[in-house]
């Protein structure tokens, strides 16, 4: 799945997607049918004449409501039965769980606990695993099913019951999915345990006690740590870890004088404070640096040089961020007229708009993205004197600065009141230093300073207005933010910049993302079942695996279509590659080039057509959130199960029809 | 039969009148101008395998379908079934059309093969064909081990139909075509694969279910066991109805006469041929008669299990 494809199902609403759905699946479902009737009859027709033809798929469509509802749920479940007997006697389950049981014994051997997030490269690893071993298990025992029972006449007994065709496929359908269930929660389980127990650990602060005084102190000349990196502002000692999974830490005792009424968000890691003159306080806290994608936290006792330091559990892994997204984001330029999709600085980075710092002649710059936000609500934070705002910023320098400052962005939010008339509250401009490839939090006060409008539009003197009750007085509240360094862009898109609430449990997203493997697991098996009531094993195979790869790369395969698309297709990429042929140059006109040409078009449009028919896989793909550490929301969880109930409904139809029409023997 | 049970039988046999005016409760299977050609890949024509087919079976009646292989019979029986769609006529059963699943409520069915789940034991396989009924647990349970019984395989009824001999597997075919008690019971070459032993015990069965009030309607190539246990007969070749009619009419030789007697003496023989010389009789044959091969075995194999250990008096002989 593409990121953007990643971020645009972030937004899925199931109340959105819902009537959209029903609106493509329903006329979708008749034109199938209508056409299955027409292709029916005309077959009918070829082989008894108009009239017997017409007979015949009167009955056929006659009989279609009687056989699905009088379905009985016992014999529906006989054949469920039969089917996970089947699989055990196949043994595909038992080979399919051996080699991912193999894979996670020897797996482990191959994981870079010491890269920069370990903790993607595990749940990455277990998630594909198990997907594709899943599926693979799903396609061979729905795909031979059927056509062995054909071949080996043991059809015969059962269809000579009253059985009805919908039972079959249905009860089939059943079975497997039953199998595939019961093996997914075995991989489920065995795959938290090992990413669990393969990231889980702690360090111990490398010196003679585990104390301040182990602590070295730094170099005032080069302010470098252990490691030979600069340590922060503010640094008066730094420690080393030892190395536990191949990584260690450093960290750093530091000095951080605040206002009384901001203490740190993190009490537990101060070792002394101490009120100064001015009515500030100083503290002083360990903090432990990021290393391998995740920080410790520090549990002090005791304080001054003999306080007693302890490293807990990682932090950084197993999170489940649930963010409260924007319903629209808007560019502006500096002229203040709207941008759509902001400033293009070239096509790789086209997911996110930019927006830039103006130049030095224009420094006021009016250029902005707005984010619009509804729903802001006490209720939904965590902490509401304390609402954390999370940002994934795009950096474009137009001129290389200094390499050492960060570029600026300043955040601002103000009111949208229902009524124009109403006064609106705005907020100060506050800047920040934009972190470039990770993560920026931003912790907003409850109580922020602004001015209001009065009814003349004229700004009011500043005064301390409350988040939601000023700001967000209706729920609604207009994020802006500013690049602030002339020359330079921020760049966002909707999905990199949202609120914070309260994470989920990650054990329960973690179910979640398996979910969304049996989602998939339940449509793969529904297209094999159906594709079997027609084809042979073997082709049935290829059949149910082709749908699966071209759902998996609906948007690569729609991408090759574009006239921007460079390379060619398939054909041209490949005899490209075989004599090296650059892929931005044209190939030399002729009829070979021709040839490849014209092939690659009918083959491109050919999958093309298929996408519109395969489903879309990226619906029922959680295992990015996973990865990512996002909240797999109830909205995605609902769309992707409402779509493969669809499947299995469609599927089944088809399988019903095709084997209500076929011979059984021969 | 339970009064209950009557009722049900009585008002789906109404219903069907309802449904269908035509419907003769005592005909439960016709075949109307039925005929079936099969196609190769690209719609041509490949075999003629049954030819307008014309035929009735009475309730109550053991009916043979008669024919050397290939002559359609167990294209008839699978279009009766549904598993073959008529290329034209019509099929009826119970006088529904062939290809209505409802029938089958009513029918059962023993393939040439026994075609059958080898991974499940016998339990397992006449449970999972309960189910298909749609049979309570507690009447799956105890019909199981009834017909389970009754076709003598209780001593193997937990091993797995892998390890039985083709005659076992034919035995639990057996109890999976009559598991739900069927008015109609089609069977096809059913002594294809048993012993002399088991075909009598099918021929036994077949007849004890026409006593039992059941319609059987079988096919086979083996003249010998349609003629012991069918009423009526279909003799086919070539996909077409050659002779349809009652077995014991159809093999009367109108012109001869014979005559068993037992405690005659040898010196009476020359009085009787003058007899029947007197009255113009031309004498084919006068001897001891022969028992059946299957006569004898059954007997030693009986004489056996009764004595065991002990070597046959016949065989001495």
């Amino acid at each position: 799945m593409s990121d953007s494809q990643f971020y645009e199902n972030q937004f899925l609403k199931l109340s959105e997607w819902f009537p959209g759905a029903v609106g493509v699946f329903g006329p979708l479902m008749l034109a199938l049918i209508l056409m299955g009737v027409v292709f029916g009859y005309l077959v009918a027709a070829f082989r008894h004449g108009a009239g017997e033809g017409f007979y015949i798929v009167a009955q056929t469509v006659g009989g279609f409501f009687p056989d699905w509802l009088r379905m009985s749920p016992r014999r529906v479940w006989a054949i469920a039965r039969l089917a996970i007997k089947e699989a055990f006697r196949r043994r595909v389950v038992m080979v399919t769980f051996g080699l991912f049981a193999l894979a996670i014994l020897f797996g482990g051997w191959f994981m870079n606990s010491n890269s920069d997030h370990p903790d993607r490269i595990y749940v990455n690893f277990v998630a594909f695993g198990t997907q594709m071993l899943v599926l693979f298990m799903g396609i061979l025992v729905a795909s031979f099913s059927l056509p062995d029972d054909i071949k080996n006449k043991t059809i015969y007994t059962v269809v000579t019951k009253p059985v009805r065709a919908s039972e079959i496929v249905v009860g089939r359908i059943v079975g497997f999915t039953a199998i595939g269930t019961a093996l997914l929660t075995l991989m489920g389980i065995v795959s938290f345990v090992f990413v669990w127990g393969g990231l889980t650990h702690t360090h111990q602060i490398v010196g003679e006690n585990q104390s301040i005084a182990s602590f070295e102190d730094i170099d005032p000349t080069t302010r470098l740590n252990q490691l030979g990196r600069r340590v922060s502002n503010g640094a008066i000692k730094t420690f080393q870890t030892t190395m536990d999974d191949g990584h260690r830490h450093t960290g750093e005792l530091i000095e951080d004088i605040r206002d009384a009424d901001s203490p740190p968000m993190d009490a537990s890691n101060v070792v002394s404070k101490e009120v100064l003159p001015n009515g500030q306080i100083k503290y002083r806290r360990v903090i432990v640096d990021l290393a391998a994608g995740h920080t410790h936290g520090v549990k002090v006792s005791g304080d001054g040089d003999n306080a007693t330091i302890t490293l807990g559990p990682a932090r950084g892994f197993f999170r489940a961020r649930v963010p409260y997204y924007s319903d629209s984001l808007a560019f502006f330029e500096y002229t203040g007229a709207r941008k759509e999709g902001g400033v293009d600085v070239g096509r790789e980075l086209n997911r996110q708009g930019f927006f830039d710092g103006g130049t030095p002649w224009l420094p006021n710059t009016l250029s902005r993205a707005e984010f619009d936000f509804s729903g802001i609500v006490e209720s939904r934070f965590e902490d509401p004197n304390l609402v954390v705002l999370e940002m994934n910023l795009g950096v474009f320098r137009t001129t290389k600065a200094n390499i050492q400052k960060r570029v600026l962005g300043s955040w601002q939010i103000e009111s949208v009141p229902e009524n124009p008339e109403e006064g609106r509250v705005v907020s100060e401009r506050f800047t920040f230093e934009s972190q470039e490839y990770q993560t920026q939090l931003m912790p907003i006060k409850r109580k922020i300073v602004g001015q209001k409008t009065d009814e003349s539009g004229n700004f009011e003197p500043s005064a301390e207005f409350d988040l939601f009750d000023d700001y967000a007085k209706n729920g609604k509240l207009k994020l802006v933010l500013r690049c602030e360094d002339p020359n330079q862009y921020l760049g966002a898109a909707r999905a990199d910049v949202y609120f914070r609430s309260a994470d989920q449990p990650y054990a329960w997203n973690f179910f979640k993302s398996y979910l969304g493997i049996w989602a998939q697991m339940l449509v793969i098996i529904s297209l094999g079942v159906a594709f079997s009531t027609f084809l042979n094993a073997p082709v049935t195979i290829v059949m149910t695996a082709v749908t699966m790869l071209v759902g998996f790369n609906t948007e690569f395969i729609r991408e090759m279509l574009s006239p921007d698309h460079v390379g060619g297709g398939p054909l041209e990429s490949f005899y490209r590659i075989v004599t090296q042929n650059s892929m931005v140059l044209e190939l030399d006109p002729g009829i070979g080039s021709t040839l490849l040409e014209k092939s690659d078009q009918l083959l491109v449009q050919m999958l093309a057509s298929l996408t519109y028919i395969a489903p879309n896989f990226s619906i029922f793909n959680f295992s990015e959130s996973l990865i990512y550490g996002y909240d797999i929301s109830l909205d995605r969880l609902g769309v992707a199960f409402i779509t493969a109930f669809a499947f299995f409904i469609g599927f089944s139809i088809l399988g019903y029809f095709s084997l209500k029409t076929r011979e059984i023997a021969k | 039969m339970p009064a209950a049970e009557v009722n049900t039988k009585e008002q789906s046999s109404k219903k069907l009148q309802q449904s269908n005016p035509d419907y003769d409760p005592n005909i439960v299977v016709e075949a109307q101008n039925l005929s079936k050609i099969y196609h190769d890949f690209w719609g041509r024509q490949k075999v003629r395998a049954l030819k307008a087919l014309d035929l009735e079976v009475r309730k109550g009646e053991v009916f043979g379908l008669l024919g050397p292989n290939g002559s359609g019979k167990s294209t008839t029986i699978k279009l009766l079934l549904g598993l073959l769609f008529p290329t034209s006529g019509r099929a009826l059963v119970f006088g529904k059309d062939a290809s209505e699943v409802t029938k089958n409520e009513k029918i059962g069915y023993l393939p040439e093969e026994s075609y059958l789940y080898r991974f499940l034991t016998a339990e397992e396989t006449l449970d999972f064909y309960g189910r298909l009924f749609d049979m309570p647990a507690k009447v799956r349970k105890e019909r199981a081990a009834e017909l389970i019984e009754k076709v003598g395989l209780t001593w193997a009824k937990r091993r797995q139909l892998r390890e039985y001999s083709k005659g076992m597997v034919r035995r639990i075919g057996l109890a999976q075509a009559l598991i739900n008690d069927p008015e109609l019971i089609l069977l096809d070459e059913p002594t294809s694969g048993l012993d002399p032993l088991g075909t009598r015990e099918m021929k036994d069965m077949i007849i004890e279910l026409k006593e039992q009030g059941k319609t059987v309607v079988m096919c086979s190539h083996l003249l010998a066991d349609v003629q012991d246990v069918c009423d009526r007969i279909a003799i086919l070749y070539q996909g077409e109805l050659k002779e349809l009619g009652r077995v014991d009419s159809l093999l009367k030789v109108s012109d001869e006469t014979q005559v068993r007697f037992d405690n005659v003496p040898e010196s009476a023989h020359a009085e009787i041929r003058a007899v029947i010389e007197k009255h113009g009789g031309n004498i084919i044959s006068m001897e001891n008669p022969k028992t059946t091969l299957e006569e004898l075995f059954l007997s030693i194999v009986r004489e056996s299990s009764e004595r065991p250990g002990h070597r046959s008096d016949r065989a001495a002989n």
